[in-house]
């Protein structure tokens, strides 16, 4: 658990963007995860098993009505990551970039947002992502390639 | 495409997200396995106890060279770990009680383990160490308990073994069965792992507050629960 419970709290935050019910959801998901601990294929992997569980849980609260916080950048994100230190306006282009890029997820529709979600903010794997966000592995490879197209559209 | 999928990723890395929260204590104590207090540890303490007894855990589980293997499986009821791996590690069938002092008198296991036992109207003798106790309640069935945050017991489970979730007196258990799988005790210095190492039949597991309990023995599931409800 102790293994699992940072990417399950992320995920649940990228679905429902509250960190209250991020926490409540990541927390449910744990507590039935161990209660269906026998419906787990001996063989099959943990993590996406339990990460889907977390999604699922995190979904449903989503449908509830929550409200959710728009993705934003860290403050110290705000600074280059380059390793030269660029000149002030390529700093400025650089955290304008990002900024934009996040907003285009943002606006993304919702099953394309959370495969993107997945796949590079979390880095799972496709058959990772396949399995928590209940779908197949073709429908990620199909989703993620026009949520791609649509950012590339939006952020340029 | 590479690059827009290279900025996405750091930008992941990147994005703002809330402090992350440590859910062991309230998925515990909603699993029934309440944040020890009986013994009036401060909450910091529990923590690096903890934290130590985890960190210990793993060692010890890439320790055991055949048990290296994908680890698939990590839960906890009270201070037992179970894990599923591919191979089990080899281990000798063995007493349940071995590595421990006694028989002796609840008096003195009780001294001996540092905490008051749960105990069925009809027990054996009491063999005893820091932090663990153990005694035979019908022929080849063995109760034991732990004290979670001080002792701890690994169990590696083979993908043949069983694990079911029961509840066990209102808490949540599991009753372990079907094929053997391999337990050890260790006390949080990681003391005892592989003298203690040993094949273990059908046992049921449940933690009472901060003490694990196990019934381990050639019993049914329904016999396991039946006593169980005894000890209280």
């Amino acid at each position: 658990m102790h293994a699992y419970q940072g990417i399950a709290f992320r995920i649940a935050y990228l679905v429902v963007g509250n960190a209250a019910e991020a926490e409540d959801a990541a927390q449910d998901g744990f507590v039935k995860a161990f209660r269906a601990l026998h419906r787990f294929r001996s063989g099959e992997p943990l993590r996406p098993w339990l990460l889907k569980i977390v999604a699922n849980e995190a979904r449903n609260r989503r449908r509830a009505g929550t409200r959710r916080d728009a993705l934003t950048l860290r403050a110290s994100a705000e600074s280059s990551s380059g390793e030269a230190a660029p000149s002030p306006e390529a700093a400025l282009l650089e955290r304008e970039q990002r900024r934009a890029l996040v907003a285009a997820v943002d606006g993304l529709p919702e099953p394309q947002r959370l495969v993107i979600a997945c796949r590079y903010f979390l880095e799972l794997s496709e058959d990772e992502t396949a399995e928590v966000l209940g779908i197949r592995r073709g429908t990620v490879k199909s989703r993620t390639a026009r949520a791609l197209d649509r950012l590339r559209e939006t952020y340029g | 495409m590479a690059e827009l999928e290279r900025d996405l990723r750091e930008v992941g890395r990147l994005l703002a997200s809330p402090p992350e929260p440590d859910l062991v204590p309230a998925v515990r104590a909603r699993l029934g396995e309440a944040a020890p207090r009986r013994f009036g540890f401060g909450r910091r303490r529990v923590l690096v106890l903890a934290l130590a007894v985890l960190v210990v855990a793993l060692g010890a589980a890439f320790a055991v060279p055949s048990a290296r293997t994908a680890i698939l499986h990590f839960f906890h009821i009270g201070g037992e770990t179970i894990e599923r791996v591919d191979t089990l590690p080899n281990a000798p069938r063995r007493s349940p009680v071995i590595g421990l002092a006694g028989p002796m008198s609840v008096e003195d296991a009780t001294k001996r383990a540092g905490f008051n036992p749960f105990l069925p109207p009809k027990h054996g003798g009491i063999y005893a160490a820091d932090s663990v106790l153990a005694t035979y309640i019908r022929p080849r069935v063995v109760l034991t308990e732990a004290r979670a945050e001080l002792g701890m017991m690994k169990k590696v489970a083979s993908p043949q073994t069983r694990l079911e979730p029961v509840r066990v007196n209102d808490h949540d258990g599991l009753w372990i069965a079907g094929a053997p799988h391999v337990v050890y005790y260790f006390d949080s210095q990681g003391r005892g792992q592989a003298r203690n190492l040993r094949v273990a039949g059908n046992t049921l597991v449940w933690a009472y507050g901060s003490v694990t309990l196990r019934i381990e023995g050639p019993l049914t599931q329904a016999q396991a629960l039946s006593i169980a409800s005894s000890i209280r």
